[in-house]
């Protein structure tokens, strides 16, 4: 039993350090990837968004948004809006 | 008279007057779909579950799980899975192809990566840190566990319930203790049913009401975060490769689940090219395994195995590393309040269990009554969403050294 108990008491010291070190580690690999991603590919997506709104003319940005992620989805990332057209 | 005879062997009376536990049994899965059904206690779960008791203990149905010795033929050979479903039956067949094995929780884990947004704890990383405290709950049951007489391996499985995450208890308990997996998930599902009661009476016990005012936007607006993502896209599309891999240098025996939550996570981000992916992850396989893990589960609980002492230890060991948990949350933020300037909810430590988003919830809910302006549910997601991966480090921690 004392054995037993001996072996929970080091688990109870690994087992909450290891859990603090990798969860230390999620903080320290997130940060650097948002370092990283902020300095050699800072957001694309919003200049496209831009030229396709200036080019139709739309003011509403959550309605763009919602036309150029449904046209993305569909054709899988290839398609892009140049124009819309009322009928 | 002997046709009447023949008559009356061939039904199941004659096994319910040898051995009337099953009828408690039937009544034990009874309440379970109840509790499903009726109370919406994690019903994905408790039906299959509570279905898969009644299937078992069936009498003479053959659809109990027989324990591994009956299979083992000597000399670490065991029968094939098609010997297991002539001599034993379909749910034998099921069981040792897909849970003995291991199979499902990681399954199920990839689903949940594919439905789970890291975006609330990358925007929050330090809150994430949360997550690790709420993980006291599994290694200080440990030690009460083996005091109260548990083996190691078994204390290990019941001390797991503390990490509120069904997947990582069962895949746990299936590498340490088999025979107790039919109450450890009962028992953990069923208290993470109940995370809208505990939650409440662990904060009610331990927090006072300007803790509970503290409004994280003022104190983000107090002390703004220095890092701005520029690209959450990319951040999150990066997140899981490389977290993947880090950990696995770290506790390689965390990875059968967290490197399958972290697939699934990535299928999801890239987005559509993937999509038919994260579908399936999310969708049909998940649910599938759902389903065959509710059964087999449920059909582990034949009398023999549910109706013994072991079972009130683990409901109550079970509630105790919950309720340790939630605390070990609260504490670590009371802590970290008295040294720093931007001071910090105590809901988010709470919320460091695995129970995703119920836990966030109703967190949530317990600081708008507080306070109907203080929306605390992306904050609480942070250490939420790390309690997932801080549950599945300890399960790794644990099947490292006790298995």
């Amino acid at each position: 039993m004392s054995e037993n108990f001996e072996l929970a008491l080091q688990l109870l010291g690994i087992g909450m350090g290891t859990v603090f070190i990798i969860l230390f580690l999620v903080i320290l690999i997130g940060n650097t990837i948002i370092k990283f991603v902020n300095r050699f590919i800072p957001e694309a997506q919003k200049v496209i968004r831009q030229n396709v709104t200036s080019v139709l003319g739309i003011t509403s940005p959550e309605k763009m948004a919602a036309i150029v992620s449904a046209v993305q989805i569909v054709t899988g990332g290839k398609g892009k809006v140049t124009s819309i057209n009322k009928e | 008279m002997d046709i009447l005879r023949k008559l009356y062997d061939m039904t199941a009376f004659s096994n319910l007057l040898e051995n009337p536990a099953p009828l408690l049994m039937l009544f034990v899965g009874v309440v379970l779909l109840y509790l499903g059904i009726k109370k919406q206690y994690e019903p994905l779960l408790l039906v299959p579950i509570g279905f898969g008791v009644i299937l078992a203990n069936l009498p003479g149905a053959g659809m109990g799980i027989v324990p591994g010795e009956f299979i083992e033929l000597g000399d670490h050979k065991y029968m094939n899975l098609f010997e297991i479903a002539h001599e034993y039956g379909i749910m034998n067949f099921l069981y040792y192809s897909l849970i003995k094995t291991g199979l499902l929780p990681p399954i199920i884990f990839m689903g949940v990566g594919a439905l789970t947004d890291f975006g609330p704890m990358l925007r929050n990383l330090k809150l994430s840190l949360f997550g690790a405290a709420a993980q006291l709950g599994i290694f200080s049951v440990l030690l009460v566990a083996i005091a109260a007489g548990f083996s190691p391996k078994e204390a290990g499985s019941l001390a797991i319930i503390g990490g509120a995450d069904g997947p990582t208890a069962i895949y746990t308990t299936i590498i340490l203790a088999p025979h107790l997996l039919g109450p450890i998930a009962i028992a953990a599902y069923s208290y993470m049913a109940l995370v809208p009661v505990i939650i409440p009476f662990m904060v009610k016990l331990t927090c006072s009401s300007k803790e509970l005012k503290i409004n994280m936007k003022e104190q983000d607006k107090l002390y703004p975060s220095k890092n701005v993502i520029k690209n959450i896209k990319a951040v999150k599309i990066a997140f899981p490769i490389v977290l993947g891999i880090v950990i696995a240098f770290f506790v390689p025996s965390s990875v059968p689940l967290l490197g399958m939550l972290l697939f699934g996570n990535l299928v999801k981000e890239i987005g559509a090219n993937t999509l038919r992916l994260s579908d399936a992850a999310s969708g049909p396989i998940m649910n599938a395994a759902t389903i065959f893990l509710g059964l087999t589960v449920g059909a582990t609980m034949t009398s023999d195995v549910f109706l013994d002492f072991k079972t009130i230890g683990i409901i109550v060991g079970g509630f105790f590393a919950f309720a340790i948990s939630v605390i070990g949350g609260i504490f670590l933020v009371k802590g970290y309040n008295m040294f720093s300037k931007k001071k910090i909810n105590p809901l988010i430590g709470a919320t460091g269990l695995s129970a995703v988003p119920m836990a966030s919830r109703v967190a949530n809910e317990i600081a708008l009554k507080y306070d109907t302006k203080n929306h605390v549910l992306q904050y609480c997601m942070a250490s939420n969403i790390s309690g997932v991966i801080g549950s599945a480090v300890a399960a790794g921690v644990l099947i490292s050294f006790l298995g």
